[in-house]
């Protein structure tokens, strides 16, 4: 691996924590769920309504006890994670309602885009995990569609999935499904199967659902991302500095509780901070900024000695374009560089996350391949210096009929699976831009895919998990 | 023209409330016609800064800031415009705002409620989390044209469609418009639990209000 950039001076690190602590102390932060007001109280917190004052020394001996590293279990053990050190985990997209077509149309995702999705993302050999909610089944009742998407990511996949973040009573519908996969409630607390998505509500506050989640996960011994999306010109400052220091005090405000009821529980340090298009208001993920906000904060976590996450192939292009490609490569670059640990929203994500797309999926794909091949950097053996293959050819002479380059080349330079290397006639017969050929490409991929075998006895305990709860949600 | 009229539309332009509220007191205790103030003064301010971010020369703080000024001189104005018995006033329409139930997200909204109130809307912001009770509470007492529903959950969408259906088993569906927004809705939902209407950016929502208060007075 190469070594991890930092754009902060060990300073500037000190002075965000500074920061950070300040708002912590003299403004505090709000939290709705009254469950996790009566825990802060008990540690001699101040409380005062749903505001919560918290004492740096509190804050730092609380986050103190989070793990630097843990191991995330997969169904397929040859799929479990290291999450933190030099480990990088790629996750697709997260969240988004909608789908664009090959041809820019907007429409609202389905289950059957969902199972798709879990597929594409078992197939490929750049990203880790099948993820959480990779877009929103809007054809599931929400009642029950933390069920149905569980299922499907246990059912076509073996990696590592996410447990839903939406309150309570969804988290612990997940820790069930995974206590049945893997042994029992107590096998998962020792071994970590589910990680899952907290965000505070930028500025300052978290809402019950998230507090219900991060709450029944640290119980359980499961690993949460704590994140914090400051929109930095409208939900937060419009200087970068400012709105680190609020995304920081955040995130630590969500460790502590984490860490409070369940020291040692596993968690990571989340960014999703970004800015404000300030002509229209809306979010805007794929630029130099957001680049920085990703950089500077894999480094706070590195001060706090936890996982980071942040970054992804993020943009805000409509269609799998140029502007996707570059905006994307541009921040999962600076992820990579800065050595984020978990990344999120690594594939298919258009629209500043609101919509996902296969053709985007595909060519993200690509992106997630250069830039793990990047970040493997240059091996320095004896033997990877080719001194005698050198001499051997001489002034003048090729490599290409070398041992040493057919024995190397496949390690050493990696082939592209969508990007276009052809000669211009070839390309000229069928004359497709990325688009179309992304397009075609994961027609191939799903019809290839193969479903990993999922145990009949498991999948039938699953299976009746799920539908007893689901006659309970829906009657 | 009197030249406070050009010191208002300053302080509507620079986006000063405090001042704004300075000047329309002056405008009362000097006697000056608030009509006028209204028209010369602030609806100019105003109208320059919107057509200034329309041209992409200003920014929404500029608008959003802008509008608190002119929002803060409006109120003092209202009772003296309203004496007068000018029309001129008037706002463009009343419009209820909130974020839906279960929804704490505002940013959206906010930004909506400013264009509306730059545009001459009198806006009713009800704020985050509000039941469709309150949002049809607030119209009644209000006596709106319109009501606007924000929700930027796919989780809190559905009580768009409880707003709507609570006015129709109220019996009131007909007696306002309404309208609905947010990062996960679209025009197809919108139609599909029966909102008059939707839009995605807000300055698309101000359009839209103004079709609306056309077909309303039509």
């Amino acid at each position: 691996m190469i070594p991890k950039y930092n754009i902060l001076s060990t300073e500037q690190v000190q002075k965000v924590h500074e920061h950070s602590m300040k708002i912590l102390e003299e403004i505090g932060v709000e939290m709705s769920c009254e469950s996790a007001l009566e825990i802060f109280k008990t540690h001699g917190l101040k409380v005062e309504g749903h505001r919560v004052y918290f004492q740096r020394e509190f804050v730092e001996a609380q986050v103190k006890k989070a793990p630097a590293e843990f191991t995330l279990h997969a169904r397929s053990p040859e799929h479990n994670l290291l999450c933190g050190g030099d480990s990088i985990i790629l996750v697709p997209g997260y969240g988004a309602p909608f789908i664009h077509n090959v041809d820019g149309k907007r429409r609202n995702a389905a289950m059957a885009d969902f199972n798709n999705f879990v597929k594409l993302a078992g197939a490929s050999k750049n990203l880790h995990m099948t993820g959480g909610t990779i877009v929103e089944p809007g054809d599931v009742p929400h009642a029950t569609r933390h069920l149905e998407m569980a299922y499907s990511a246990i059912k076509n996949s073996g990696k590592c999935f996410m447990g839903s973040a939406s309150g309570r009573e969804r988290a612990q519908d997940c820790i069930g499904i995974a206590s049945i996969i893997f042994g029992g409630k107590e096998v998962i607390k020792a071994k970590p199967a589910l990680i899952s998505l907290i965000n505070s509500v930028t500025p300052l506050k978290y809402d019950d659902r998230m507090l219900g989640a991060l709450m029944a996960y640290a119980e359980a011994g499961q690993a949460v991302v704590i994140a914090s999306m400051v929109m930095a010109g409208s939900t937060g400052p419009a200087t970068m500095a400012g709105a680190l220091a609020l995304q920081n005090a955040e995130v630590l405000a969500g460790i502590t509780l984490a860490q409070t009821i369940n020291p040692g529980t596993p968690v990571v340090y989340g960014t999703t901070s970004v800015i404000t298009d300030m002509q229209s208001g809306n979010l805007s993920i794929g630029n130099p900024e957001c680049a920085l906000f990703v950089t500077a904060s894999a480094q706070l976590a590195r001060y706090y000695g936890v996982p980071c996450r942040g970054g992804g192939t993020l943009t805000d292009s409509k269609i799998a374009d140029a502007q996707a490609g570059y905006e994307s490569m541009m921040v999962l670059m600076a992820a990579g560089l800065a050595g984020m640990n978990f990344v999120l929203h690594s594939a298919g994500i258009l629209q500043y996350f609101l919509a996902m797309s296969y053709e985007k999926f595909i060519v993200d794909d690509e992106i997630a391949g250069m830039v793990l091949r990047y970040l493997r950097g240059i091996e320095f053996t004896e033997d990877d210096f080719a001194f005698d293959v050198i001499a051997k050819v001489g002034p003048g002479g090729h490599f290409l009929t070398q041992k040493h380059t057919r024995k190397n080349h496949i390690k050493e330079l990696r082939l592209p699976q969508l990007s276009d290397r052809q000669s211009y006639d070839s390309w000229a017969k069928e004359h497709f831009d990325i688009n179309k050929r992304a397009h075609q490409k994961w027609q191939e991929v799903l019809a290839s895919y193969e479903t990993p075998t999922l145990d009949s006895s498991v999948d039938k305990a699953v299976r009746e998990y799920i539908d007893n709860r689901t006659a309970v949600l829906l009657s | 023209m009197n030249q406070v009229f050009e010191e208002i539309k300053q302080a509507v332009i620079d986006g000063d409330d405090e001042l704004a509220a300075e000047l329309a007191q002056k405008v009362l205790d000097e006697g000056i016609n608030p009509v006028e103030a209204v028209q010369e003064g602030f609806i100019k301010g105003i109208d320059e800064i919107g057509t200034k971010w329309k041209s992409g020369e200003a920014f929404l703080p500029d608008v959003m800031m802008a509008a608190d000024a002119l929002k803060a001189g409006l109120t003092l104005l209202e009772p003296a415009v309203a004496e007068s018995g000018s029309q001129e006033g008037e706002p463009v329409g009343r419009i209820v705002l909130g974020t839906v139930a279960g929804d704490i997200h505002d940013i959206g909204k906010n930004i909506v409620g400013a264009l509306l109130t730059a545009a001459g809307f009198k806006v009713y912001d009800i704020d985050i989390d509000q039941s469709a009770q309150s949002f049809l509470a607030k119209a009644e007492e209000v006596g709106a044209d319109i009501i606007a529903a924000s929700a930027l959950l796919t989780t809190t969408m559905g009580e768009q469609k409880e707003l709507v259906k609570y006015l129709v088993e109220k019996n009131l569906r007909d007696q306002y418009r309404v309208i609905i927004g947010g990062g996960p809705t679209t025009k197809e939902w919108g139609d599909e639990i029966g909102a008059d209407g939707w839009a995605e950016t807000a300055d698309q929502a101000v359009e839209l209000c103004k079709e609306l208060v056309l077909d309303i007075k039509r």
